[in-house]
């Protein structure tokens, strides 16, 4: 009698836990970001503004600090590499720990060359990344990124053209894993804070 | 109306979830109320903390972003008529380097009037809540933001907006410069 009381108790914990795993992933789906962001893989192979071919698990053992881009901004250019490199400057030594990335999403335009002096006025420590079309789009997909390349009209200089792409500053892990994006107006405060929140986790 | 255009501009720029894409609206947007500057960590070629005198013209640039130098020669040749006026012209880089990023950009693109002008913490576009570049920000005798234009401009065609910040006149969108736009290689 006891027993089977404290069986029908464990069910129906059991059945409560059932409940809330299904309640969980339900609430998440309903929200488009966070469902986008579970799906972020954080896996891509692409190669450093110095021709190094790499992927995910070039960086083992380091949290990284990525964004999408590209170098060419014809009308206003957005500041979250400043933002990024800020964030390194308030990391301080911790910064050490960190491995700051930029993928251009226009490898047509943005060479080896250019991206490396283009990531270099923002800090040293920034690797530029890029590859063929194809490896650029396989990253974009595991990031969830997207972007559109706007053809320069008819008659106007070929190298003119305006790219529209989803901003953000993404976190991952040692493993490379998602851990957190945020929004291109984030600042430099923001996201050193999240990075020390990482770190002190143990993350 | 206006600060009503401001408004929307802003709230698209805060509230944009992270994977939207990353634009902004252009033009000249006017404070209804104007708004005090917040500390700015300003500093001279030699590194020596400057104090802003008003009415200014604060561009912010660096020299990573084409449309900010492409805007610069623009500016560049408002400055004499506006200081002539009382009306300060300052050019803000946003460069990491400092004044050793801002100095072969100058010599570049033929700058001879803008004096060098540095914020080596990165952190006036976060500060003045700009997370595009370039951005000038319009400031009135007391100091206050009566307005900012985002994106290029040629400012060389911005003289009923000096003459209204020199007579402490409030800006109207027909003052706005025309927008430029860039569209040359890469320096």
């Amino acid at each position: 009698m006891k027993r089977k009381g404290l069986v029908m108790a464990a069910g129906f914990a059991v059945a409560l836990a059932v409940v809330n795993v299904a309640l969980v992933p339900n609430l998440k789906a309903a929200d488009p970001v966070e469902e986008q962001e579970r799906q972020v893989t954080g896996r891509f192979l692409l190669d450093t503004h110095d021709g190094q071919r790499v992927t995910a698990d070039s960086f083992e053992g380091s949290l990284r600090l990525m964004a999408f881009g590209y170098t060419f901004c014809p009308d206003v250019c957005p500041t979250a590499l400043s933002t990024m490199a800020a964030a390194l400057d308030e990391l301080g030594p911790d910064a050490g720990q960190v491995v700051p990335m930029f993928v251009t999403v226009d490898p047509e335009r943005d060479t080896p060359e250019r991206l490396k002096e283009y990531v270099g006025s923002f800090d040293p420590r920034f690797i530029g990344l890029t590859g063929t079309r194809a490896m650029i789009d396989g990253a974009a997909r595991q990031f969830k990124v997207s972007y559109k390349i706007h053809p320069p009209a008819q008659g106007d200089d070929p190298d003119v053209y305006v790219v529209d792409h989803s901003a953000g500053i993404y976190i991952m892990g040692r493993q490379g894993q998602f851990l957190a994006r945020l929004a291109h107006t984030a600042t430099a405060r923001d996201v050193s804070d999240r990075i020390r929140q990482i770190l002190a986790r143990g993350g | 109306m206006h600060r009503r255009a401001f408004l929307l501009a802003s709230l698209a720029a805060a509230a944009a979830p992270a994977a939207r894409a990353a634009r902004a609206r252009q033009g000249l947007f006017i404070h209804e109320t104007p708004v005090p500057l917040p500390a700015l960590s300003v500093k001279d070629g030699d590194g020596r903390p400057v104090e802003l005198q008003y009415p200014l013209v604060l561009n912010l640039w660096a020299s990573w972003c084409l449309p900010c130098v492409a805007e610069l020669p623009a500016l560049d040749r408002l400055k004499p008529w506006a200081d002539a006026r009382g009306v300060a012209v300052v050019a803000l880089s946003l460069d990491r380097a400092g004044a050793a990023a801002v100095r072969p950009a100058y010599g570049r693109i033929g700058v001879t009037n803008l004096a060098v002008h540095t914020d080596d913490t990165r952190l006036a576009a976060e500060t003045l809540k700009a997370p595009v570049l370039p951005v000038t920000v319009l400031v009135d005798r007391q100091g206050r933001e009566a307005a900012r234009y985002v994106g290029p401009a040629a400012w060389d065609q911005a003289r009923d907006l000096v003459t209204a910040l020199a007579e402490g006149r409030p800006i109207t969108a027909a003052m706005a410069p025309p927008p430029a736009k860039h569209t040359g290689a890469a320096p």
